[in-house]
């Protein structure tokens, strides 16, 4: 409104002070944790919004002490699995949805719509019963099967699969082309830009997951990073900006990931965006 | 492929309703009670039938036996899991003891496994099924009735009777916290109690003695007025609504001290209890004075206490410091090590005073019920792990450990014994401000009132009453905030009867 009718040049500067403002609300908390990880324990009260004082040692102590190389490993190796398996069991079922006939198909798409209503709190102890019942706690398993199918990255892609014009199914059927051929020469590669988006997505959620990981694990060699920086957030008291560095550690990986893909989380939402 | 998607919507169909239900209900804070409510009783029903939660006595033979010989014949080395919940130096203590007792003999090899903290252990403890939980297991002192009826346990009592064990040098507080139903369920390993920490220096400033450190309510606003007025800190007192501490543990502190029952029942040491009393006269009272020193100016409230570290911290805030804070005597190791540390500028140990828990109103009534943790052996039908978990906590708990423990942490030792060896005896000498916490103990009668309160869904009450308190240091009205919690304490309970008859 009157930002519109405003000269372009007011226009920006205020769109950035605006920006600049939400920035900094957003930023704080990360610098005073990266200030408050720099100093020595005993100097963590005095002054926390400067940086008096720098040292490494907080930043070793949380590695060391907490085992965060370990954890690291684990999350890592977690957040892969389920990262490609969804991705897989997503471009399976969707493509079912969008190009296959089978009775019902729209009832059940509705089911598996709903359960993404359904949040992991609701299902957590029968969850956590059969994976015990199954004996996979503390490993791998347990930590990423409950979450290799996902109804989000089936709908994501049964939208984007919608998109692709019926005339390219037929035309790819008249060159003898079955659906696993045009699953994989066609359809996969128009889609690429929603599955970078999705793999994202699912990396960075398997990455920061805690509540499950922390009620399947009991042995400390399958902590993963979340529920590791838990222990680390209770132990010392004479070094109250441990959790501070431990949390820093934990964020640089993911940080890497997001400046990396950018590109595609961007793209990504906005072709989820458009209407299927 | 599909086979996880197809079992995922049947649980949707499944909980449907659930959500439904807990959507309406509505509330992130209360979902922590309404879970831990249910998840309390569905432990029990999980094995076989439930014991009543009465204190009609449960005959030792009835529970699973402990035959403490059975190691004897043992030749190859019997593998012990230990959940515990300790964490920073409380955990390398207990790591140091462990290692001594697997090097002291070949028959026992203990591995420890940290949970996270009480409320982590206790829950994994109550979810898992009976193979994958381990040998041995912490349990906090608010978890006695839920652990017991869980069915899942050999009683302590059991190994003690095998092993004729003598028990009489045990501090009666400390053995009676883990004895229900004529039972003694657990071994207090560590026990512990809150005191009064405050910064000598600040007293001295104000004028006051730095000796005499405030016994009560009303002692504790004149010395705060004073500290305020001559400007030595910006706060008398730093206080929290902790379920584990100001929020909780300290409200059933306060109660035994009066020689006030908590709950009906004696306490739920004579049947189960039907109804909490502190809506009562007495709480509205207490709650009427923490609440008036926190509008006046002199205490400072910290909130939850999430890192169970923030009330002691304000002591240490270079902005409007507080000069006393009540804490459990299990911090007093770290807080010692921390001020050496520097933390605190101009501060050493020698600085750190440390007084009884100041009791309620004007009251001169010293004493305390024992907090902590105890020690449970899980029964997995094997006496050779059952006879290895005992001589494991027979360990842990003879004198020379617990003289090592208590004086490497706060916590108070469970028998008087251990008062005459190794480092504690130096340490009560040397240390007075060590011994507070193990006379406090002494100093109130064994009383069902003064032990303090046996409740099924305890953990969940404390996390209301911590609600409630965090209302009323916000300025809320006290008698309807206590009433408020009350009425929903009373609901768990008679579930809790319900769920377990």
């Amino acid at each position: 409104m009157a930002l519109d009718t405003a000269p372009k040049g007011w226009r920006s500067f205020a769109r950035y002070s605006m920006l600049t403002i939400v920035a900094l609300f957003i930023l704080f908390p990360v610098y005073t944790t990266v200030i408050a990880a720099l100093k020595p324990g005993n100097k963590v009260l005095d002054n926390p919004l400067v940086p008096d004082a720098f040292t490494l040692d907080v930043l070793k102590d949380a590695w060391t002490q907490g085992r965060l190389g370990r954890y690291l490993m684990n999350t890592t190796v977690v957040a892969l699995i389920i990262t490609s398996v969804q991705l897989v069991t997503s471009i399976a079922s969707a493509y079912a949805f969008s190009f296959l006939k089978f009775p019902m198909k729209r009832l059940i798409f509705g089911i598996f719509l709903s359960t993404m209503l359904v949040p992991l709190e609701v299902t957590l102890v029968v969850n956590r019963r059969t994976i015990d019942s199954l004996g996979w706690l503390n490993s791998f398993q347990g930590l990423t099967i409950p979450f290799v199918a996902t109804a989000f990255g089936t709908f994501l892609l049964r939208q984007v699969f919608m998109q692709i014009p019926p005339d390219l199914r037929e035309a790819a059927q008249m060159d003898g082309l079955g659906h696993w051929g045009f699953m994989k020469e066609v359809a996969i590669p128009l889609v690429r830009p929603t599955l970078g988006a999705l793999g994202l997505f699912s990396f960075l959620s398997s990455w920061n997951q805690y509540l499950w990981p922390s009620l399947i694990t009991t042995e400390d060699d399958m902590n993963t990073l979340q529920t590791g920086l838990r222990l680390l957030a209770s132990s010392d008291l004479d070094k109250p900006n441990l959790i501070m560095a431990g949390t820093i550690i934990a964020a640089v990986p993911i940080l890497i990931v997001l400046v990396v893909f950018q590109k595609q989380l961007v793209r990504g939402l906005t072709a989820g965006a458009v209407k299927g | 492929m599909k086979t996880p998607n197809k079992s995922r919507f049947l649980l949707a169909g499944l909980t449907a309703s659930a959500l439904l239900f807990a959507a309406c209900g509505g509330g992130g804070s209360s979902s922590i009670i309404d879970s831990g409510s249910t998840e309390a009783p569905a432990a029990g029903d999980s094995s076989a039938p439930t014991a009543a939660p009465t204190t009609v006595a449960t005959p030792l033979a009835s529970l699973p036996p402990c035959d403490t010989t059975a190691l004897d014949a043992v030749t190859e080395t019997i593998d012990i899991t230990f959940w515990h919940g300790m964490n920073g130096d409380l955990e390398d203590s207990l790591t140091a003891l462990t290692d001594e007792y697997n090097a002291s003999q070949t028959k026992v090899k203990v591995s420890l496994e940290n949970q996270g903290g009480y409320e982590q252990t206790l829950d994994k403890y109550l979810q898992s099924s009976q193979d994958s939980r381990p040998e041995m297991v912490q349990a906090p002192e608010y978890a006695v009735q839920v652990m017991g009826d869980t069915d899942s346990n050999v009683p302590v009592g059991a190994c003690l009777e095998s092993a004729a064990y003598d028990t009489s040098d045990f501090l009666p507080k400390a053995l009676n916290q883990y004895f229900t139903e004529g039972v003694q369920w657990s071994m207090p390993f560590n026990v512990s109690d809150p005191v009064l920490y405050y910064n000598k220096k600040v007293f001295e400033a104000a004028g006051l003695d730095p000796n005499k450190p405030p016994t009560n309510m009303a002692e504790l606003r004149t010395m705060s007025q004073a500290i305020v007025d001559s400007g030595a800190a910006g706060y008398g007192l730093s206080l929290d609504t902790g379920a584990d501490s100001g929020g909780g543990w300290f409200l059933e502190q306060w109660f035994a001290k009066l020689g006030e029952l908590f709950s009906d029942n004696d306490n739920g040491r004579l049947a189960p209890s039907t109804k909490v009393n502190f809506d009562s006269q007495v709480g509205t009272d207490l709650l009427t004075d923490l609440q008036s020193l926190v509008n006046d100016g002199l205490a400072y409230n910290v909130g939850d206490n999430a890192s169970g570290q923030d009330a002691l911290l304000k002591l240490a805030d270079p902005d409007k410091a507080a000069a006393m804070t009540i804490a459990t005597s299990a911090a007093l190791g770290t807080v010692l090590t921390t001020v050496q540390g520097g933390l605190i500028p101009g501060i050493t140990t020698d600085d750190i005073g440390v007084g009884p828990m100041p009791a309620p109103g004007d009251a001169d009534a010293p004493g305390a019920i024992v907090g902590g943790a105890s020690l449970w052996i899980v029964n997995h039908d094997d006496p050779a792990k059952t006879a290895a978990s005992w001589d494991f906590i027979s360990f842990l708990i003879s004198a020379e450990s617990q003289s090592t423990w208590a004086a490497a942490t706060g916590y108070v030792p469970v028998r008087s014994s251990a008062l005459e060896v190794g480092a504690i005896a130096e340490k009560y000498k040397t240390d007075p401000r060590f011994k507070v916490a193990y006379d406090q103990l002494l100093q109130a009668a064994d009383t069902p009132a003064s032990l303090g309160a046996i409740l099924g869904p305890q953990r969940e009450i404390r996390a209301l009453s911590a609600r409630a308190i965090a209302t009323v240091l916000q300025g809320g009205d006290v008698a309807a905030a206590l009433a408020d919690a009350a009425t929903q304490a009373n609901a768990l309970l008679s579930a809790y009867i319900a769920a377990n008859q």
